[in-house]
C-alpha cells in the first residue's frame, strides 16, 4: 500500500519540527494511535485502534524515528500488530519552507500488511490510507490552531 | 433390462432435502461432548517463528488444549500421491508439508498453521487463537512462478535452491518438433498466463474427529470426495493408524470442484487431538480460510507456438510453460500439469508433432492441485487460443481450420482409437458434427455480416470457437501407476438385494452436487426392472462401503456405474439358476425383462422378489447354491474416456468503456450415452459459468510479497447469474466402446471448453474493430480489455 501525500500548513519549519518530535502531540496528530509511549530514544510503544473499512482492529506496536534531520525530516518507522493481521510502514517525512510563515509537509512511503488486513480488500484499504492520510494533516492544523504559540 | 428411466429427465431425488434446507453437511453433525478447534496462522507468506507464547491463551476458560509443532512432530506431513521424476531421472523433490510449523522452521504460505487451539466453543476456540502471540521474523517471499525460477529468488525450500519440484516432457522428440516448425509456412505464437483460481465450494471444508476409547476406533467426519482414499491417506502415511481402527463418512457435501479430493492436515489433526483430549475435536473453515488454504487451479506461465503449412493444415506444437505447485505437493497436484495436461495436446486435431515441456516450481503460495477440469482446461485453452488466433492471422475461417485438421471419426469398435503423439489412445471420436452443430445453432451465415455491422457502432461484436476433447473415467490403474500414480483409480460396488427384492446399492464414487442418487438409482432401477423406489444408493461411509476412490475426474458412471454394471450382471446371473430352479427349466430357456424371468415362448414366469426370497429363504434351492443376492465388484477401466464437444461464445465489446457483455454461450458436448439428460444440462451449466468465470472476472492477486489481496467476495469476483446469457446446449452421442454403459462423463466438460471460446471472442470482437491483439490476460476485466484496444 503506497502512503503518499504533501499539505501545505501556515506555520514556520522550526514550529513544524518541534510538534513533529514531541511525544505528546505526535500521538494526537497521528490518526487512530490512543497512546504512544517512550521505550528508548526516538522508539516508542505505540497503541493505535483503527477501522479500515470493513475490518477493525486493535493495534500494538512499535513507533520509532530514525534518519533525523533538524528542521528537514525524519523517517517514521510503524510496525502494529493486530489481531486481524500485521502492518509494518516506512514512511519519510520531509519539511520544506516555503516562506517564513509557511511550510510544505509531504511524505511518501508504503506499508506491509498481512494477514486478513491484506486479503479483505487492498482496494479499500487504499480508500482508508487518502481518508488517514487527511486526517493526520486536520489534525496538525488543528494543534497549530489550538496553540497560538505556535503562530509567529 | 427395461428402458424406462435411463434417458429420462428425472428429477434429482436428493434435491428435496437440499432445497428444504434438511441436507446434513459436517457442519450440522454435533456428537455428544464435542470440542471445537481454530488455527493460529502465519499472517505471512514465508516467515520464520521465532517465539510461541501460549500464556495468556492458555488460561482463558473454556480452552482445553493448545497443540504446536513440537507436539506433532511424530507425525508425518501430508503425503502426494503422484510421484513426476525429473526428465534426467532425478527423482521428484518432495518436501515435508507438516502438520503444524514448529519454532525455528519456516512458513511457507500465508495461512500456514502454527497451532491448534481446542476450546468449549468456537468462539473461545477463536479468541484464544488470538491470543497466542506469535513472534514472527518476516522473510521475502515469491508467488509468481516464472519469478521463482529466476536467480535470486527467495527460496521456499532452503534445500531447493532452484525453487524447482520437477521438471517434465512429453511427445515427439524437440528436434523433430523443431524442424516441423521451420518447414512451417505460418507460425502462431501465443505466450499467456492462465491465471490461479480458487475453487470456491459453496460448503467450506469441515472436520469433525471422535475417537471411542471402548472401541478403539476413530470416526472422521468430513467435506471430502472421497472417503475412503481420506482413510488410506490419513491411516497409512500420516497417523500411523490401522485402517480398520478408523472409520471416514463424507456426508452430504456442497461442492468440491476438486479442492476436496486432497488429504488436508486439518482432518489429520482433528482426528488424532480426539484421542489426545478424549472428545470429539470439529473444525470448519471460515470462509476466508477458504480462499487461503483450499487447494487452488490453473497458475501456468505458457509460451505456446502453433505452425501451419500454407493450406492451413497443422505442422507441429512447440510448447513451454511454468506450472505453480505452491509450496508444497499437494495429493494429486504433480499430476495435474503433467498427465492431465500434456497428454491433452494433441486435442482434435491430427497435429503430426508435439512437443511440451513443463518446469514444474515452488512458490510461497498455497498448493495449487486438480481444478474442474485440472489440467484438461489448461491443454484446452493452449489449442484453442492458438487455433482461432492462427485463423486471423492466416485470414482463414477459424471453423474451416479446424474442419480441415479435425481426426477423422473412429467408433472404437470398426476402426481402431486414435493413437495420438502424447500417449493416449481416444476411445471414440466423431469430431465435425458437434461444430457443424455449434454453427447451426450460432446461424454463422449471419453472423458474420451481423459483425461488420456492428464494427460501425460503439458496440463490436466477436465470436469465439472451442472445441475440446478430454479424458475422463479417470483412470486405467495399470496406466496411471506406470506414469506415477501412488494409488489404483479402479472403483468398487456392491448389490445388495434384500429379502423382499429392494435393492441397496453401495457406491464408492462420491456424491456432492452430481445426482448420484438419482442417476445411479435410474440405472439400476432399469437393467433390474423394479421401480427407482425399490432402489436405495448408500455411498460416502467407510464402514458401509467395502472401498471407493470417490468422485473426480468426470469418473463415476463410466467407472462407479460400470463395478455397479458388474454386480448388476453377477445378481442377474445367480437369479437366473434360482428362477430356473424354480420354473423347472435350464438357465438358458430363460429371459429376463421387466423384473422377471419367462421361460421362452411360455407364459411362466417368475419375479424379481420371489427369486429374491428364495435366496433368502432358500427351501426349494439349486444343490449347492450358496443362499443370498448380495455382490461386490471392483471395475478398473481399459482406458480412460473422451468426451468432446464444441463451445461457442458470442460477445459485445463497448468500444469506449471496454465492458465485455456474454450475449451467447452455445455448448453442443458429446458426452457418450446420457443417463438423466437434466442432469448432464446441469453439469454443464455449472461447468460453463465456472469457466466463464475464469475468462471474465475470476483470478488471485497476490501482492509483492505474496499475500493474497482478494479473499474475499468483495474482491474476488464470482460470476453471477446476471452476468451470463441462458445458456444454448445441445448433445450427439458417440457411445464409449469400453465400458458397459457406453458413457464418458459429463462433470468438467463445462469448464474445459467455455474459457477459450468466451476470451477468442473478445480477440474476434477487437480485430473487427481493427485491433489485432494478440492476447487479453485473464480475467478480461473492462480495463484490460480497454488498455488492449488503446495501447
Amino acid at each position: 500500500m503506497e502512503l503518499t501525500g504533501s499539505h501545505t500548513l501556515d506555520a514556520p519549519v522550526s514550529t513544524i519540527w518541534t510538534m513533529l518530535m514531541d511525544t505528546d502531540t505526535l500521538a494526537r496528530v497521528v490518526p487512530g494511535v490512543t497512546r504512544l509511549e517512550k521505550t528508548a530514544e526516538n522508539e516508542y510503544l505505540a497503541i493505535a485502534e483503527i477501522k479500515l473499512g470493513p475490518v477493525s482492529g486493535a493495534f500494538t506496536g512499535t513507533l520509532s524515528l530514525s534518519d533525523i534531520r533538524e528542521n528537514e525530516g525524519y523517517t517514521l518507522h510503524v510496525k502494529q500488530n493486530s489481531k486481524i493481521g500485521n502492518a509494518d510502514a516506512t514512511v519519510s517525512i520531509a519539511l520544506k519552507p516555503l516562506s517564513d510563515a509557511q511550510t510544505e509537509i509531504s511524505f511518501d512511503g508504503n506499508a506491509r500488511l498481512s494477514g486478513l488486513l491484506a486479503r479483505t480488500g487492498q482496494r479499500v484499504i487504499s480508500g482508508v490510507a487518502t481518508t488517514l492520510t487527511k486526517q493526520f494533516f486536520a489534525n496538525v492544523e488543528n494543534e497549530l490552531a489550538a496553540d497560538p504559540t505556535t503562530h509567529s | 433390462m427395461s428402458n424406462k428411466f435411463i434417458g429420462q429427465s428425472i428429477k434429482r431425488v436428493e434435491d428435496k432435502r437440499f432445497i428444504t434446507g434438511k441436507g446434513r453437511y459436517t457442519d450440522d453433525i454435533v456428537l455428544p461432548g464435542m470440542l471445537h478447534a481454530h488455527f493460529v496462522r502465519s499472517p505471512y507468506a514465508h516467515a520464520r517463528v521465532v517465539s510461541i507464547d501460549m500464556t495468556e491463551a492458555k488460561a482463558m476458560p473454556g480452552v482445553i488444549a493448545i497443540y504446536t509443532g513440537d507436539d506433532v512432530a511424530d507425525i508425518n506431513g501430508v503425503p502426494c500421491g503422484w510421484q513426476v521424476n525429473f526428465r534426467n531421472g532425478e527423482t521428484m523433490r518432495e518436501p515435508k508439508h507438516p502438520m503444524l510449523i514448529p519454532t525455528g522452521s519456516t512458513a511457507k504460505h500465508a495461512g500456514d498453521a502454527v497451532a491448534i487451539v481446542i476450546a468449549e466453543t468456537k468462539a473461545i476456540a477463536t479468541d484464544a487463537a488470538e491470543s497466542v502471540m506469535v513472534e514472527w521474523d518476516e522473510l521475502p517471499a515469491v508467488a509468481n512462478p516464472a519469478e521463482a525460477l529466476k536467480p535470486g529468488a527467495p527460496k521456499v525450500h532452503e534445500q531447493f535452491p532452484d525453487n524447482t519440484a520437477f521438471d517434465w516432457s512429453l511427445g515427439n522428440p524437440i528436434e523433430e518438433v523443431d524442424a516441423a516448425m521451420a518447414a512451417a509456412a505460418h507460425v502462431t505464437t501465443l505466450e499467456f498466463v492462465n491465471q490461479r483460481v480458487v475453487p470456491n465450494a459453496m460448503e467450506p471444508r469441515a472436520y469433525i474427529g471422535a475417537y471411542d476409547e471402548m472401541a478403539d476406533k476413530y470416526t472422521l467426519y468430513t467435506s471430502t470426495q472421497n472417503p475412503h482414499l481420506i482413510r488410506l491417506l490419513m491411516c497409512a502415511f500420516v497417523l500411523g493408524i490401522p485402517e480398520h481402527k478408523v472409520r471416514v463418512v463424507g456426508p452430504d457435501v456442497g461442492g468440491g470442484f476438486g479442492s476436496k479430493i486432497y488429504h488436508y492436515t486439518e482432518e489429520a489433526l482433528v482426528t488424532w487431538a480426539s484421542k489426545q483430549i478424549g472428545q470429539p475435536v470439529k473444525w470448519t473453515s471460515d470462509r476466508s480460510e477458504a480462499f487461503l488454504l483450499d487447494a487452488h487451479g490453473r497458475d501456468h506461465v505458457t509460451k505456446a507456438e502453433m505452425g501451419f503449412d500454407a493450406d492451413g493444415n497443422v505442422m507441429g506444437l512447440r510448447i513451454k510453460t511454468v506450472a505453480n505447485m505452491g509450496a508444497y505437493l499437494s495429493t494429486f497436484a504433480p499430476a495435474v500439469p503433467t498427465y492431465l495436461h500434456g497428454t491433452l495436446l494433441q486435442g482434435l486435431y491430427v497435429t503430426p508433432k508435439i512437443n511440451i515441456d513443463m518446469t514444474c516450481v515452488f512458490t510461497h503460495t498455497v498448493a495449487v492441485d486438480a481444478y474442474r477440469g485440472a489440467g484438461r482446461p489448461e491443454a484446452t485453452y493452449l489449442l484453442e487460443r492458438l487455433m482461432d488466433l492462427a485463423a486471423l492471422e492466416m485470414g482463414m475461417d477459424p471453423a474451416e481450420l479446424r474442419f480441415k485438421n479435425f481426426i477423422p471419426k473412429f467408433d472404437g469398435v470398426n476402426e481402431p482409437g486414435y493413437q495420438t503423439q502424447v500417449a493416449l489412445q481416444y476411445d471414440s471420436g466423431d469430431y465435425a458434427p458437434v461444430l457443424e452443430r455449434g454453427l447451426e445453432m450460432l446461424g454463422y451465415n449471419d453472423f458474420r455480416a451481423a459483425q461488420q455491422e456492428a464494427a460501425k457502432t460503439n458496440k463490436l461484436l466477436g465470436v469465439g470457437f472451442s472445441t475440446y476433447v478430454e479424458a475422463c473415467g479417470i483412470a486405467p490403474s495399470a496406466v496411471v501407476g506406470a506414469l506415477g500414480a501412488r494409488a489404483g483409480l479402479y472403483e468398487s460396488a456392491q448389490v445388495r438385494v434384500q429379502p423382499t427384492g429392494k435393492v441397496s446399492v453401495f457406491t464408492g464414487s462420491h456424491s456432492h452436487g452430481q445426482g448420484h442418487e438419482t442417476t445411479f438409482v435410474q440405472v439400476v432401477a432399469d437393467k433390474l426392472g423394479i421401480p427407482m423406489e425399490d432402489v436405495e444408493l448408500v455411498h460416502g461411509d467407510s464402514d458401509t462401503v467395502a472401498f471407493g476412490m470417490g468422485t473426480y475426474g468426470s469418473r463415476s458412471l463410466a467407472v462407479g456405474g460400470s463395478a455397479i454394471m458388474k454386480s448388476i450382471d453377477k445378481v442377474l446371473e445367480k437369479g437366473a439358476k434360482i428362477a430356473a430352479h424354480k420354473l423347472e427349466c435350464a438357465e438358458g430357456d430363460l429371459t429376463y425383462d421387466e423384473g422377471k424371468w419367462t421361460v421362452k415362448g411360455t407364459d411362466k414366469s417368475i419375479g424379481f422378489g420371489d427369486v429374491a426370497l428364495t435366496a433368502y429363504v432358500p427351501h426349494v434351492y439349486p444343490a449347492g447354491l450358496e443362499p443370498g443376492l448380495d455382490f461386490s465388484s471392483f471395475y478398473d477401466p481399459a482406458n480412460f474416456t473422451y468426451p468432446f464437444g464444441c463451445h461457442i461464445a458470442v460477445v459485445e465489446v463497448d468500444k469506449e468503456t471496454g465492458k465485455t457483455t456474454l450475449k451467447r454461450m452455445i455448448a453442443v458436448d458429446d458426452v457418450g450415452n446420457v443417463i438423466n439428460p437434466m442432469i448432464v444440462d446441469g453439469q454443464i451449466h455449472g461447468g460453463l459459468a465456472q469457466g466463464i468465470g475464469q475468462a471474465m472476472f475470476e483470478g488471485t492477486i497476490y501482492d509483492e510479497n505474496a499475500q493474497l489481496t482478494n479473499g474475499t467476495y468483495m474482491d474476488y469476483c464470482m460470476p453471477r447469474a446476471d452476468d451470463l446469457p441462458l445458456f444454448e446446449t445441445d448433445r450427439r452421442t458417440t457411445p464409449c466402446p469400453h465400458n458397459p454403459l457406453g458413457v464418458k462423463g459429463a462433470g468438467e466438460a463445462g469448464a474445459i471448453g467455455s474459457t477459450p471460446a468466451v476470451v477468442n471472442a473478445v480477440i474476434d470482437a477487437l480485430w473487427s474493430g481493427g485491433h489485432q491483439v494478440k492476447d487479453i490476460l485473464m480475467p478480461m476485466t473492462p480495463e484490460r480489455v480497454w488498455r488492449a484496444m488503446n495501447n
